[in-house]
């Protein structure tokens, strides 16, 4: 019974030391931070008289008192000439697309009195629709005070004409003495940039466009095109796979993560036919956590290991020795892959030639292509060129570029040789969002309108043109790339002309496209790619030996390539697995840490601290890089995140962790010698405080015991209690009178654990739609996160009750390998938020009332009646109360972090939702606003309110729909049909606490 | 005379609505019906009286109605001033050129293509509903002028409406009292004293009457506990009342940047509240409208055509300060009759009247749509007040109170419709509450939740 398996959160907790018991005891870590004063010496040796103390009191009493005579006048100033489509108070969404350099997605943003300040997913059928929790935070990067606000020229404040004009001396100066003219891009997938760009080259016979992502598939590229002839990579159609093999691909994060998580999530529905998936990876990626079964493999063995899986199914590439444990675990692989003919896709991560070759020979020999694998639907995200990149830095050095103008990426960050070349140009203008670590180099910098900020449009995939529309105006004296090329070209058209022209060039109607977000298109589709020549490729692949030392895998956690590193929110969300906030580390097995001396070390007040590593990548160096002992990592390898390490990003990133890209380890893996430093790294981990302790927290079923018994007798037993009437379950075993939940509604969540992969983008949702504050790395270190959701992750191990009994174990024995890890744990994740109690244990013990029951369903929290006693959080079973330790939103020990502390973060806040002050608890409201506005919208229209008009925030960002929010007093409601399903069950349904949030039984196809 | 029995029936209809008060209670629908209805009187005048005479009073009328948004006696406005027209051009002349200008211009007459082109091609429409009769009444009044029409029966119908009751209940009336008793008790001492002197005792003054009583009364123990009892408690009291009245900003008049009158507007001109508070029925914010709004009438009524009480014009022909103001926001040059080309507009600052703490969250189309709360209800008699102030207090136990006395709109789909098929939310609350009155406390309208989140 899979059930019976033991989850256990940390090493901690697992060695069940008595910190991690005291942890589980107190539902807050520390005390009342009154040693942040005490320690402060001068006051302590301050002098006050006690005549002092009554003068001050007295004359503040006066002040106090003479100050609430007046009240402040407040005055209301309307439109001079109010816009027609715009009604203050009522939110107006628009369609438009989103791309921060990195990601693009397809989303609707919602907007008050002209103020952008959420993004929603975009309409159902676009491709890549949906927000990771970047699209998700991306509001917040528009009005971030980092923001360059206006072009700079030689370091001095300037303005666009002198900017542009220097500009164009620059590039005809390189047009008449021979030298290049160069413009730096991250991938364009634009058409009315290509177009753009095109008329540039037109004008400079000495004009390059050099594209490159900063997280490089350049390789993987260019045997994709040598393949189709078109520099895109094959998109992945999982709607008819029975079968992904991935080898560290992590595709549920990346940069088509969306479209890729909400197939993944569809096709994986219990039942017969239900998706399996079998990863491959050296990091426990969020990905490989979702895994139906595992496999630890080296970086340097997964081109053996797909030699060999190619060899199997009778291709032929060179045969190489592995390891023994991961020859079998290939055959069955190799078994499985086989009878999944036509219906498995095999996906790999990392940008190696030969990795990638021998990947679409096996996709090949699978018959992916033309099925799972669409080369004829090719995406157009990801089109660097490394060679370019290598070139351009060559010509630097050799002072051949005249002008170079660098737009809306940072090569200085993302290249190490960049440096010293950018130097070497006559004239360099770089057009970002802020003076980021190119733009303090460059002799010109000019600002970049936010997406929210500009007219573009973009072919992201063959087959849609899409068209993103600016929903605020400029806040700062930025401009689109658009009309910089345009000006240089003599294009005197605005940005959204030219996007324009290219729509009408389509036949496409503009104001239904713009309304839309975009349309299908004929245009852009490749001939596809015969599966012959791809499974030639394998031959001519390099199949490398493994590795003996140590490897390094690079990976991308909530930050990404790092674009939006100045994005509080992306820091204070922790990583899936981890569970760290406000860093990047080096993830290290166990056994490894234990051989080169590196420790984990939990203090007495919960908080974590790691011991320091220095990493050696050829001639690069990466110094004090903090180690974290990650359960799941492949013994002999090592992780790390992108994007952190930034020197000029702005006050949140700076000194933030370390920089991976400074290793060059531009295929995303590399040989690495790993020293001890001297240290101890401060972490910020939400991990060991609220634990749940070893109880039936996620139930957990496999996909045959699933199939025999639907109704769950077996694996979904509600507990019963003893009574004098026999047996009962915690309902019928009532103490309370029941409230009256049939009048009205009755709001009820379900969260399908089976649906969930932990991505996080619900979180940063909740933070965004709730005014949830950022507290920083120090107070979630204190344990002190504001989270109003968070994802729990629990480790398994294979030890269970059944497993004993065969083996003939003893108890004592069993337990203390039920807290074992095993080699390749597997994972669940399981959000938890208020759970809205029926039968609630806080609102008894709260003793002013400011804690009370809907009778929809919901536990209302009345902030201005809390009076901050904390009683209801330490009664709360499931730990989802936060307390208001701090005013974070003046406190200016969060001013660095909290983004509501300046004018322009502040125009986030979501208006119909109170700021919280010191002092107060607060918690999930259910969006209660939004509740609120749906059944107001309902009542003005005079409709019943139908199922699925609204949702909650959490529930609308995630993409593989795991969270359903509705009436259960509405027959027809999908909630009901949830809670009806056998997999329905309450968390800690035993302390009868009758929760309005319910979970469906996680099934693991294993 | 058919005609003086509709416009009698006119001034009546007019006059049984004119209780400022009850017009203001008309829903959307009955303003709407009863300006419709209005309108279709006025045709059904016009129509009718092709047999009238010819006359400046009913010439008044049909200018008003037909005339006055396009032209005024005395100065240009979207067409010439019409005071002396009757002597520019001759009547035969006007007659075809107010019946159908587009036709007269196009048979090739001089002078109307002329004053075509002076007026930049603005197009009049044409008027063939009106009689020989009506157009001579016109001319007659534009001839006249304001000073000599005697104000049509409608109009003096509604203009003495506003005449405020001053409530019976005065406080001079137990101030008289008090000096009554006060003055008797001061006889009764004077005759006790008279009585002693007749008794043969020391006679004594007032003030030492009084020493007496107070010593009688201080040495009287109950009642000086008494005494300190009532004193305490009314310290008690006033504490209490006056710890309950901070914050509360009941009677808030602050002064305006322009001297609006919701009197005029609401009251004297009947406007709608939702006509320029649009955005009560959607949203939040019940909107404080902006310049472009006033200028749908204020186009047209720049003050100088405000006449008072005795017919005097309010402003000496001039345009009203007031108005002017919003003329400054905006940009609208009124000389030339356009806006200014990159004007730099200038908001009006008003200075906001009711003011919740963020903490509550406050929906007006919750009220005034779903809940169809009149305006009145929570404002006070706007279209009363000069100077707008706060009616209400504004208070948590104000708005909880109305809740709990509020009956629900049952009948609204929201309620009385079914999604499922089962029960209604109407049923269900009928079901459950039986014969009780079911309010917004009935379904949830107590909840800490449903206003602070």
């Amino acid at each position: 019974m899979a059930s019976n398996k033991v989850y256990w959160k940390s090493f901690d907790q697992l060695a069940n030391t008595e910190v991690s018991q005291r942890l589980a005891e107190n539902e807050f870590a520390q005390d009342i931070p009154a040693d942040v004063f005490l320690a402060d010496e001068r006051s302590l040796e301050a002098q006050t008289s006690r005549r002092d103390f009554l003068k001050f009191l007295g004359f503040s009493t006066a002040a106090a008192t003479l100050a609430a005579c007046e009240q402040p006048i407040i005055e209301s100033v309307p439109y001079v000439v109010q816009p027609d489509s715009l009604t203050p108070g009522v939110p107006s969404f628009y369609a438009t697309a989103y791309t921060d350099g990195q990601d693009y997605a397809s989303v609707l943003v919602k907007t008050r009195e002209g103020r952008p300040i959420k993004v929603e997913p975009g309409d159902a059928g676009r491709f890549n629709r949906g927000t990771n929790a970047r699209a998700q935070a991306s509001v917040l990067s528009l009005y971030d005070s980092a923001r360059l606000r206006g072009p700079i020229l030689n370091g001095k404040d300037s303005d666009w004409a002198s900017v542009e004009a220097s500009l164009k001396k620059a590039a005809d100066a390189a047009l008449a003495q021979g030298s290049q003219f160069v413009l730096v891009t991250s991938s364009v997938f634009s058409p009315s940039l290509q177009a753009a760009i095109e008329r540039l080259r037109q004008g400079y016979a000495n004009f390059q466009h050099v594209e490159f992502d900063a997280v490089s598939q350049s390789n993987t590229l260019d045997v994709w095109e040598a393949l189709t002839g078109v520099r895109a990579l094959p998109s992945i159609d999982l709607n008819t796979a029975q079968l992904v093999v991935s080898f560290g691909s992590d595709f549920l994060s990346g940069s088509t993560a969306q479209q890729l998580s909400s197939d993944y999530a569809a096709r994986r529905k219990p039942g017969t036919g239900m998706l399996r998936h079998v990863e491959l990876e050296s990091n426990l990626s969020l990905t490989g956590s979702n895994a139906d079964k595992r496999v630890k493999i080296k970086p340097s063995e997964v081109s053996g290991a797909l030699a060999f899986l190619v060899n199997e199914l009778g291709g032929s590439a060179a045969k190489i020795a592995l390891r023994d444990d991961l020859t079998k675990a290939l055959k069955s692989v190799a078994g499985e892959l086989k009878s999944a003919n036509g219906k498995a896709v095999v996906l790999v991560g990392g940008d190696d030639t030969n990795v990638s070759k021998l990947a679409a020979a096996l996709n090949a020999l699978v018959g992916a292509f033309g099925t799972t694998l669409r080369a004829d639907k090719p995406v157009y995200l990801r089109r660097g060129s490394e060679a370019r990149v290598a070139n351009l830095i060559a010509d630097l050095n050799a002072k051949r570029v005249g002008a170079l103008v660098v737009a809306g990426t940072n090569p200085v960050y993302f290249r190490p040789d960049f440096e010293k070349a950018i130097k070497s140009a006559k004239f360099s203008l770089s057009v970002t969002d802020r003076m980021d670590e190119t733009a303090v180099l460059c002799s010109a910098a000019a600002p970049l309108p936010h997406y929210l900020e500009a007219w573009a449009d973009f072919r992201p995939v063959a087959g849609e043109y899409t068209v993103a529309q600016p929903t605020i105006k400029n806040l700062f004296n930025s401009k689109s790339l658009l009309e910089v090329l345009g000006g240089l070209s003599g294009d005197p058209r605005s940005a959204k002309d030219q996007v324009a022209a290219v729509a009408g060039s389509l036949g496409l109607n503009w104001n239904q496209t713009v309304h839309d977000g975009g349309a299908a298109v004929t245009s852009g589709s490749a001939a596809g790619a015969p599966a012959g020549a791809a499974a030639a490729l394998a031959a001519s692949a390099k199949v490398s030996k493994p590795v003996n030392g140590m490897e390094l895998a690079l990976y991308e956690n909530a930050v990404g390539a790092g674009y939006q590193a100045n994005n509080p929110w992306l820091h204070e969300l922790p990583d899936p697995v981890t569970r760290l906030t406000w860093d990047n580390y080096l993830t290290i097995a166990a056994a490894d840490a234990l051989a080169m001396g590196f420790e984990n070390e939990t203090n007495s007040d919960g908080s974590l601290d790691g011991s320091y590593a220095t990493l050696k990548v050829g001639k690069r160096v990466l110094e004090n890089v903090p180690v974290f002992i990650q359960p799941g990592q492949t013994a002999g390898t090592v992780g790390l995140a992108y994007g952190y390490g930034r020197t000029s990003a702005g006050k949140v990133a700076d000194e933030l962790g370390v920089n991976a890209y400074a290793l060059g380890a531009a295929t995303g893996y590399a040989t690495v010698e790993i020293s001890k430093a001297e240290g101890t790294h401060e972490f910020a981990t939400v991990q060991l405080g609220h634990t749940m302790m070893g109880r039936r927290i996620v139930n957990e079923v496999s996909l045959a015991d699933f199939i025999a018994d639907p109704k769950g007798t077996n694996w979904n037993e509600k507990p019963t209690f003893h009574t004098i009437d026999g047996h009962k379950t915690s309902e019928e075993a009532n103490l309370w009178a029941n409230h009256d939940h049939e009048t009205m509604h009755m709001w009820n969540m379900s969260i399908d654990l089976n649906s969930c992969t932990g991505c996080g983008a619900c979180v940063v949702a909740c933070h965004i739609e709730n005014n949830v504050p950022v507290v920083g790395k120090q107070e979630i270190r204190n344990l002190r996160d504001m989270h109003w959701l968070r994802i729990d992750r629990y480790y398994s191990s294979d030890m269970s009750k059944e497993r004993a009994e065969e083996e003939r174990i003893g108890g004592i024995e069993m337990y203390a390998k039920m807290e074992e890890p095993s080699e390749s744990p597997s994972v669940v994740f399981q959000p938890v938020m208020c759970q809205h109690c029926n039968h609630a244990p806080c609102e008894t013990v709260c003793p002013v009332g400011a804690t009370v029951h809907s009778r929809e369903g919901l536990n209302h929290m009345a902030y201005n009646r809390c009076i901050g006693t904390r009683y209801c959080a330490n009664n709360c079973p499931y730990k989802v109360r936060r307390f208001n330790w701090f005013n974070y939103m003046a406190n200016e020990q969060f001013a660095d972090v909290n983004p509501s502390q300046d004018d322009y973060g502040r125009m986030v806040l979501n208006p119909d939702v109170t700021v919280r002050s010191r002092g107060v608890m607060e918690k999930c409201t259910m969006c209660i606003q939004r509740v609120q506005y749906a059944k107001l919208e309902a009542k003005k229209a005079g409709q019943p309110l139908a199922d699925g008009g609204f949702t909650v925030a959490c529930a609308e960002a995630c993409d593989t729909g795991a969270i359903t929010f509705g009436d259960v007093n509405n027959a027809k409601s999908a909630v009901r049909a949830a809670k009806a399903d056998a997999r329905a069950y309450h968390l800690l349904e035993e302390v009868g606490t009758q929760p309005s949030v319910f979970y469906l039984t996680k099934v693991r196809n294993a | 005379m058919p005609e003086a029995v509709l416009l009698y029936f006119c001034g009546a209809f007019k006059s049984t609505s004119s209780p400022l008060s009850m017009r203001m209670r008309l829903s959307p629908y009955a303003s709407l019906f009863r300006r419709t209805f209005l309108t279709f009187l006025s045709v059904s005048v016009l129509s009718i009286s092709a047999s009238a005479e010819v006359s400046a009073e009913a010439g008044k009328k049909l200018f008003k109605a037909n005339c006055a948004s396009c032209h005024k006696l005395d100065k240009k406005l979207v067409g010439p001033a019409l005071g002396d027209v009757t002597q520019r051009r001759s009547e035969e002349w006007l007659l075809k050129w107010i019946r159908n200008n587009a036709e007269f211009r196009a048979s090739g007459d001089k002078d109307a293509n002329a004053i075509f082109e002076e007026y930049g091609g603005s197009v009049m429409q044409a008027f063939p509903a009106l009689t020989d009769d009506d157009i001579k009444s016109i001319l007659a009044y534009t001839a006249e002028g304001d000073k000599k029409a005697a104000p049509a029966p409608g109009d003096a119908a509604t203009a003495p409406a506003a005449a405020p009751a001053e409530s019976a209940s005065s406080p001079w009336l137990m101030y008289v009292l008090g000096g009554f008793l006060l003055i008797n008790l001061v006889l009764l001492l004077r005759v006790r004293n008279t009585l002693k002197q007749l008794n043969g005792e020391n006679p004594t003054s007032l003030l030492e009457d009084l020493d007496i009583v107070t010593k009688i009364l201080v040495a009287n123990k109950r009642f000086m506990t008494f005494l300190t009892v009532v004193l305490a408690l009314s310290f008690l009291y006033a504490t209490y009342a006056y710890l309950m009245s901070v914050g509360v900003e009941q009677n808030y008049q602050p002064v305006q940047p322009i001297a609006f009158s919701h009197k005029i507007h609401a009251g004297d001109n009947g406007v709608d509240c939702n006509y320029c508070h649009s955005s009560a029925r959607h949203s939040k914010h019940s909107g404080i409208p902006s310049a472009n709004v006033c200028m749908n009438c204020h186009m047209y009524i720049d003050g100088s055509e405000i006449v008072d009480a005795a017919g005097n014009p309010k402003y000496g022909g001039e345009r009203s300060p007031e108005i002017q103001k919003i003329y400054a926001a905006i940009g609208w040059d009124p000389e030339a009759r356009t806006y200014i080309e990159g004007y730099e507009q200038k908001p009006i600052q008003w200075v906001r009247i009711h003011n919740l703490p963020d903490l509550a969250y406050f929906n007006h189309a919750q009220h005034v749509t779903a809940g169809q709360v009149e305006c009145q209800t929570c404002h006070g008699p706007v279209q009363e007040m000069e100077e707008v102030y706060q009616f209400s207090e504004l208070t948590m136990g104000w708005c909880i109170n109305c809740h709990r006395e509020t009956e629900i709109k049952g009948d609204n789909g929201y309620y009385a419709g079914s999604i499922d098929g089962s029960a209604s939310i109407s049923d269900r609350l009928v079901e459950r509450f039986h014969n009780e009155k079911i309010t917004a406390a009935s379904i949830g309208g107590l909840e800490c939740g449903k206003c602070h989140y």
